[in-house]
């Protein structure tokens, strides 16, 4: 098989970008469910998982290839190997969506059930963190990314609000611990999302400067 | 950490990151320099070849000078051995020396130069004798030798060029009989002979096959312990393979020097970036 690196790796390029797109679409589906309790919007994005772990292995694959027959250097290296990272990450918060959808499912089906503020402040906000990265990512905007790494704390924040906030259910009536465990594990996914997107951004700062801000690194 | 030189900047004698007035623009940190070149320029008659070429060639590394046809590399690597000198219109300005010695100088003795500086083609070129005469020919040339003392130097130099285990029952048979890639590394041999400080290889793999060019690439290695090795090669593989530093030529420029590892994962330039990913040249 001959191998056109330029114009292959430029497809890698849209392949990366494509699948971030349909991963920011599931996250924003999950956040919808949050919002309105939607158990049909779940199920969709239960339901086309599937098809995230397809994108995901076919940019790993062409990666290998590419690593393989292309002997890549310089920018075309750095660009194969954030790719391996990136959709890996984007399949992993494509994960938690779908994990998020599941207990909110799980909620709405039990009855009765009401979610803190601060649930759907973390969503919003985990959205808006993946929406900016794949704007970095697009653009090559290491400058954005150092911004959106910052942003995680915020992330977090919220998400001991939430912890707070269901914990003092859980004080208020015993018979809520269940429904509280739930509303924890939510927003234990949109917490974990925020915190791969921040790895997403060191691996786009990666893929325009060559430097690796990971442990801390900045 | 690479060095950049825009093209239309004059080029500087002085790192920004090296205390003022010493010049050690683009040397790895701490590597001491087998040949230093400011601001070199040379011409073939009217046609100038190279402009303002400065950089340190650090000893006991390997140096690859990269860059598409006609850059200048093959122009800036005879003229560190006075190559050049054998074409009438060629020309050259500027500082180049050999751990201090002035190669340019019109004192300068050329055959002990060449002897100082070895060179290795990009065809193997042995003389038509025997294997042990071509090893043993240049240090017949520059003094007398016991009979067992060259014999020592022939098999230390066939070992240090990995042949001596190929060839040890065979060295009075002709050189041309030998292959491809025994034949370039009985050049090496021949030009590790005559005690040199440095060795230039200009395209040294381009006729070999891939198992020929593994066993020269090996070798470029081991021997790096020992010499200050510039390679000039079209294959960027290999000089990422080969290389601690690599200077990239362009239209009779150096645009980058720098690490390997940085030139071909972070380029600073974006001609060397476009060159190191084929995106022209």
């Amino acid at each position: 098989m001959a191998v056109n690196l330029q114009s292959r790796v430029i497809d890698l390029r849209r392949k990366l970008l494509a699948m971030g797109a349909e991963v920011e679409q599931r996250v924003a589906l999950a956040v919808a469910v949050v919002r309105d309790g939607d158990v049909d919007i779940a199920r969709t994005v239960r339901e086309t998982d599937a098809e995230i772990d397809a994108m995901q292995a076919e940019v790993e694959n062409e990666c290998m290839r590419l690593l393989a027959l292309g002997a890549p250097v310089a920018s075309d290296l750095r660009l194969i190997l954030s790719a391996i990272r990136i959709s890996n990450e984007l399949e992993r918060i494509a994960d938690m969506a779908k994990g998020s959808c599941k207990r909110v499912t799980k909620l709405v089906e039990s009855g009765s059930y009401r979610f803190p503020p601060a649930l759907l402040d973390m969503a919003e906000a985990t959205r808006t963190m993946l929406r900016d990265v794949l704007v970095a990512l697009s653009n090559e905007d290491a400058k954005l990314c150092l911004e959106i790494r910052r942003s995680d704390s915020f992330v977090d924040a919220l998400n001991r609000e939430v912890m707070l906030w269901s914990r003092e259910w859980i004080t208020q009536d015993v018979h809520s611990t269940a429904a509280a465990i739930e509303i924890l594990a939510i927003g234990q996914r949109f917490e974990r999302m925020a915190d791969i997107i921040t790895q997403i951004a060191g691996d786009t700062v990666f893929l325009v400067e060559g430097r690796i801000l990971r442990h801390g690194a900045e | 950490m690479t060095f950049v030189r825009p093209l239309t900047q004059e080029p500087s004698m002085t790192s920004p990151h090296s205390p003022q007035g010493v010049p050690t623009e683009g040397s790895p940190p701490h590597a001491p320099s087998a040949v230093a070149i400011r601001n070199l320029n040379a011409w073939y008659g009217s046609f100038q070849a190279l402009t303002n070429i400065s950089l340190d060639i650090a000893a006991q590394r390997v140096t690859a000078f990269i860059g598409p046809s006609g850059c200048g590399k093959s122009t800036f690597l005879r003229w560190i051995n006075r190559m050049n000198d054998t074409i009438p219109s060629a020309r050259a300005e500027g500082t180049l020396k050999l751990h201090g010695d002035d190669i340019l100088a019109r004192s300068m003795d050329v055959v002990e130069l060449r002897r100082r500086v070895g060179m290795v083609f990009q065809k193997p070129n042995p003389f038509p004798k025997s294997i042990y005469d071509n090893v043993a020919f240049g240090p017949r040339l520059h003094r007398v030798y016991s009979k067992s003392d060259l014999d020592m130097l022939v098999e230390q130099s066939l070992r240090q060029a990995a042949l001596w285990n190929e060839v040890k029952d065979r060295l009075r048979a002709s050189a041309l009989s030998l292959s491809g890639g025994q034949q370039q590394r009985l050049c090496i041999a021949r030009a590790i002979a005559a005690g040199p400080e440095l060795l230039l290889m200009d395209e040294p793999c381009s006729a070999l096959d891939p198992k020929s060019t593994l066993a020269i690439e090996e070798l470029i290695e081991q021997l790096a312990e020992r010499y200050t090795i510039v390679i000039v090669t079209h294959n960027m593989q290999q000089a990422a393979r080969v290389s601690d530093t690599t200077a990239f030529f362009f239209e009779g420029q150096m645009i980058e020097w720098g690490e390997t590892e940085a030139i071909f994962t972070t380029p600073t330039n974006r001609q060397t970036e476009d060159y190191v990913t084929g995106r022209f040249g």
